[in-house]
């Protein structure tokens, strides 16, 4: 909400003591439920850079679309909203290429500031997602987040691993829902 | 009277035309009726005489062997921000404003006691308000704050904020005087859509959000600290870049207001610096996980942040920072996972223990140790995870929010490199962006390729 004393005459007086910077390190997670993953084989006829592109045009001309992707050596995997997948398996089946799918995943995402500054998160998650028994499928990284894939049914007990791990309260978790965001 | 906070960094106070320049725009705000509070940086940049670098050679050449201690180098960062506060509060002077030098202490800054990293954790303002009630414009040292004056250690230490401490302190102050914007003066007219270095025709952006400029800060444009962009959005404080040297009306970043249209679109390229990335090959899938962990657990030790990370079910991926691989390499050279077999398997070995072996030249540790194991080999199976390396990249990112809602924009990126044969060793993706790994050697040709595709219009 902006602050309605903003622009307020100098002689303003002090309002509460205010927080200036972020935590130092992990000070969040979120939870996104209803995600899917797809394993695409990238071996058959034409070079490697023409069959990645083969399977990006594919889903893109069918208005599908994909994060977390990720160039394998003989394959793309990538995530997309579950309620896509049928439509995307449909349609890389009719451009003929054979894939793994999973439907039943969600990604926990550890947010902290300068991620890319931070040592050590990788082992803590991976560490907190072990307790949690949780399989790791994907992951993605940007400047203030990590991105785990694991399965849903292990999504709440690697949430719990995760403030553990972190020293975070449950109420910094946010729970967020692709499909709802799509619309 | 409102306050402005107007922060100008090295290269507008560098010389005594900038400064004037920079001066003009500190008296343009007073007559429009602002009370500013102005922010300043040292003067110039690496190389110059009174650069933060330059200042920080003096302590590091008395004896090269011997590192400065933290505290001290901070009082000696510090001093590059307060010998240009005090230049440019008697400009001021010289130009009939009434105009008054201050340390980030006595500006009321108060932060954390990490020097060289400090985090602002409070601003005592009544200093600044009382000295505006009597017609002064302030001048704060960017950059800089204390420790707590009654802290039984430090006892108000000055500290310094670490890279683009100026914006913050511009940011920080903002929120503290809720000041009715804050103004960072630069000598770019605003926010492009790419470094106009690699970019001629890169445009100027009218209005940015905050997340698009804090993502494009994080991604390697230099035009605002990602730190004081976070800060304006957490406490929504309207932020403009500006250029000292012209008029232009600069990039307005904002939350509030901002048309449908700037909140999904592609706001700019960026690139990174140099980038080291790792390969390695893991011959068993049910392993793979705890090589991971331990090569995870390997580099956390050594503080080295490890980013991209890409897996298969028997290999693991991952750059880092071209500065920091040779540590990278040296931790992993030779490098032993030992895991014990809950049964003997078929050869009737009780374990796996996985050496890692680089390229030859690069393998010193593990041609001393992998000998050493062959009188458990017996027992044990010993197995080589051959590492690969390509030196030499960079990540250039294409900030779009929205983009994971608009199918395709990964399809155009790959396809505007593939087709102009700029190699793509890997992706990554964010809320607000689409990054590619390619070499380093094609930065220019690729962001400008992009840019082109990109804002053809």
């Amino acid at each position: 909400m902006r602050d309605e004393t903003r622009g307020a005459s100098v002689s303003a007086s002090q309002g509460p003591k205010v927080r200036f910077e972020r935590e130092r390190g992990v000070y969040s997670i979120s939870l996104t439920r209803d995600v899917a993953h797809m394993v695409v084989s990238i071996i058959g006829e034409g070079t490697r850079s023409e069959r990645i592109m083969q399977v990006f045009h594919t889903l893109a001309n069918a208005q599908v679309p994909i994060f977390l992707v990720k160039l394998h050596r003989t394959a793309v995997s990538f995530a997309l909203v579950a309620a896509d997948l049928t439509r995307a398996e449909s349609v890389m089946k009719m451009a003929g290429m054979s894939m793994r799918t999973r439907s039943d995943l969600a990604i926990v995402a550890v947010i902290a500031a300068s991620m890319r500054a931070v040592s050590g998160v990788m082992v803590d998650i991976s560490d907190a997602l072990y307790a949690a028994g949780a399989h790791l499928y994907g992951t993605g990284d940007s400047h203030d987040s990590v991105l785990c894939l694991i399965e849903e049914e292990r999504a709440d007990a690697a949430v719990q691993q995760l403030c553990l791990v972190f020293h975070l309260d449950r109420k910094v978790v946010r729970e967020r829902n692709l499909t709802e965001a799509a619309r | 009277m409102t306050i402005l906070v107007q922060k100008f960094g090295g290269t507008s106070v560098d010389c005594p035309e900038h400064r004037a320049l920079a001066a003009r725009k500190v008296i343009q705000a007073r007559v429009a009726g602002h009370s500013p509070v102005v922010v300043v940086s040292a003067i110039g940049r690496a190389g110059a005489p009174y650069a933060t670098d330059t200042l920080v050679t003096v302590l590091q050449n008395i004896d090269p062997q011997v590192a400065p201690a933290p505290r001290e180098m901070d009082m000696m960062m510090a001093c590059g921000e307060i010998i240009s506060t005090v230049v440019f509060a008697h400009t001021l002077q010289t130009l009939g404003c009434k105009a008054i030098a201050l340390s980030g202490g006595q500006a009321g800054i108060i932060t954390d006691p990490k020097f060289g990293d400090a985090r602002v954790l409070e601003i005592r303002p009544h200093y600044i308000l009382s000295l505006i009630e009597q017609g002064y414009t302030p001048v704060v040292c960017g950059f800089q704050g204390i420790t707590e004056p009654t802290d039984e250690y430090e006892h108000g230490a000055i500290t310094t904020l670490g890279r683009g401490g100026s914006d913050t302190t511009a940011s920080a102050l903002g929120v503290a005087l809720k000041a009715h914007g804050v103004e960072i003066y630069t000598d770019v007219d605003g926010v492009k859509t790419a470094d106009p270095d690699l970019v001629p025709k890169a445009r100027t952006l009218s209005v940015c959000t905050y997340e698009e400029v804090a993502e494009i800060a994080h991604q390697g444009a230099k035009v605002v600290h990602p730190r004081a962009a976070e800060i304006a959005m957490d406490h929504n404080i309207p932020l403009w870049v500006k250029s000292t040297f012209s008029d232009a009306p600069g990039t307005r970043i904002a939350a509030d207001d901002i048309p449908e249209d700037v909140r999904h679109r592609v706001t700019g390229i960026t690139h990174t610096g140099r980038i080291v990335y790792i390969r390695l090959e893991i011959d068993d899938p049910a392993h793979r996980p705890i090589v991971e962990r331990e090569v995870y657990r390997m580099m956390a030790r050594a503080e080295v942040s490890i980013y991209l990370v890409t897996f298969s079910p028997t290999a693991l991926s991952f750059a880092v920072p071209r500065d920091l691989f040779p540590i990278a390499r040296d931790l992993l050279d030779g490098m032993i996972v030992p895991i014990r077999h809950s049964v003997p398997d078929v050869d009737g070995k009780l374990a796996t223990f996985y050496i890692f072996k680089f390229s030859e030249g690069l393998d010193l540790a593990y041609s001393v140790q992998r000998p050493l194991l062959r009188n458990v080999e017996s027992q044990v199976r010993i197995v080589d995870v051959p590492g690969s390396i390509i030196e030499n990249c960079t990540m250039v990112s294409v900030i779009a929010s929205g983009h994971r809602h608009s199918p395709g924009i990964m399809a155009l990126i790959y396809e505007t490199l593939m087709d102009n044969s700029i190699d793509v060793y890997q992706t990554a993706d964010s809320e607000m962006s689409v990054s590619c790994l390619v070499p380093v050697s094609e930065v220019k040709r690729a962001v400008s390729l992009l840019h082109d595709r990109l804002f053809a219009d």
